[in-house]
């Protein structure tokens, strides 16, 4: 079996020991992010043309960063902002657009295929979608119903990730069972508790 | 010449049945607590879905190829179809049917509580539009400062797979959107009313 690229096979390393990611939606909740003990870091708003000295303190913390490129301000959703993002130190670029995730890929770094979970007659375009794009990665939303639809969802064949809505301990430990690979939370009270 | 029905609903229906045209999408015995809503179809089998004489009617606006995102659609749709309960993710719209009798219900998508407030920031707040929330179990995550923020009447929709999954949600809900077997399923449970929201 191939085995992954070096910053995939580090990314999922740093999730089997802590499957809890901290979800960064303003800036006075990084500090609690970088002296807990997650490893990865999603930045889900911000200044996209800001993000090095940001991505500069997480690195410098020992934990990786993960970056949505559809919600962070000032970049469009395309390649030259993908490249921007890698100089900018970026380990992973979360969007819903598929086309890109090979354009990720080609920039080193880990591409994570967002998919929205809306109802049951949208699930097969989107799931296809995801086969198609050769995301690394996925992750679903609202994470906290993954318990709910897991024997509906198509297989996949990458890990799974899940954010939305995972407030408790409760919550995450569910969406592990489910078959996540890890959670993503503003929680912080989630951000130091031991999932593994 | 095609006329107009004149079937505004007073109420809510407790369930909601999908059905994308002319096949027969109620259940016997439902009575008032099911309706049917009309999606992921065209404007001419729109047309023909809303001239049979049965159940309350509900339309996902936003769905329905050929008709444009703009007052002079639900207009049509509520005064010369007859439906009563609109459902878009735009806000104007919402409020549109609402202003024409109907009950406006504006779609919103509860991802991640950020998205939901972003979502929920445009609701018109107005007498006569309540709010749809996809994916219909994500209500069951929501905390009570989001749920209480959810205009009234308040309709789960998309992925309620289970007759458990639906009787919980209709303890929040004042309707869910279920497939058929699933509806069926709750109606034989039987004597027992629909859980009050």
């Amino acid at each position: 079996m191939q085995r992954p690229p070096a910053g995939l096979q580090r990314f999922l390393d740093r999730l089997a020991v802590s499957p809890c990611c901290a979800a960064i939606t303003h800036d006075g909740c990084l500090d609690a992010a970088l002296a807990s003990r997650v490893g990865i870091i999603f930045i889900l708003r911000g200044d996209g043309f800001e993000l090095g000295p940001l991505v500069r303190r997480i690195h410098d913390a020992g934990k990786l960063v993960a970056v949505h490129l559809d919600l962070v301000d000032g970049l469009r959703a395309d390649r030259a902002a993908v490249a921007w993002l890698r100089r900018a130190g970026v380990d992973a670029l979360i969007s819903s657009h598929g086309q890109l995730m090979r354009a990720v890929q080609r920039e080193g770094m880990v591409a994570i295929h967002r998919l929205l979970l809306v109802r049951h007659s949208l699930l097969e375009s989107g799931f296809a979608a995801v086969a198609r794009s050769g995301a690394d990665i996925v992750e679903v939303l609202p994470g906290a119903i993954l318990p709910d639809v897991r024997a509906i969802l198509p297989p996949l064949d990458v890990p799974l990730l899940a954010g939305g809505f995972i407030r408790t301990e409760e919550d995450a430990r569910a969406v592990l069972a489910a078959g996540a690979a890890g959670v993503t939370t503003s929680a912080e009270d989630l951000w130091n508790v031991d999932f593994t | 010449m095609w006329t107009s029905p004149d079937r505004r609903p007073g109420a809510l229906p407790r369930l909601l049945i999908p059905a994308a045209g002319l096949e027969p999408p109620g259940l016997p015995g439902g009575g008032s607590s099911v309706g049917v809503l009309l999606r992921d179809l065209d404007l001419a089998a729109l047309v023909g879905a809303a001239e049979l004489d049965r159940e309350l009617l509900a339309v996902d606006l936003d769905s329905v190829e050929g008709l444009d995102s703009d007052l002079a659609a639900v207009g049509f749709v509520v005064r010369r179809l007859g439906i009563g309960i609109v459902m878009t993710r735009r806000p104007a719209l919402a409020a549109g049917a609402a202003e024409l009798g109907a009950l406006g219900l504006l779609h919103v998508f509860a991802f991640d509580s950020t998205g939901l407030g972003r979502s929920l920031e445009g609701h018109p707040r107005a007498p006569g539009v309540g709010t749809v929330v996809s994916p219909g179990p994500a209500l069951g995550h929501l905390s009570p400062g989001d749920l209480g923020r959810l205009p009234r009447p308040l309709v789960a929709y998309g992925l309620i797979e289970t007759p458990d999954r639906a009787r919980a949600l209709l303890a929040q809900a004042d309707s869910i959107v279920v497939h058929r077997d699933c509806a069926a399923a709750l109606l034989a449970e039987g004597a027992a009313p629909l859980p009050a929201p």
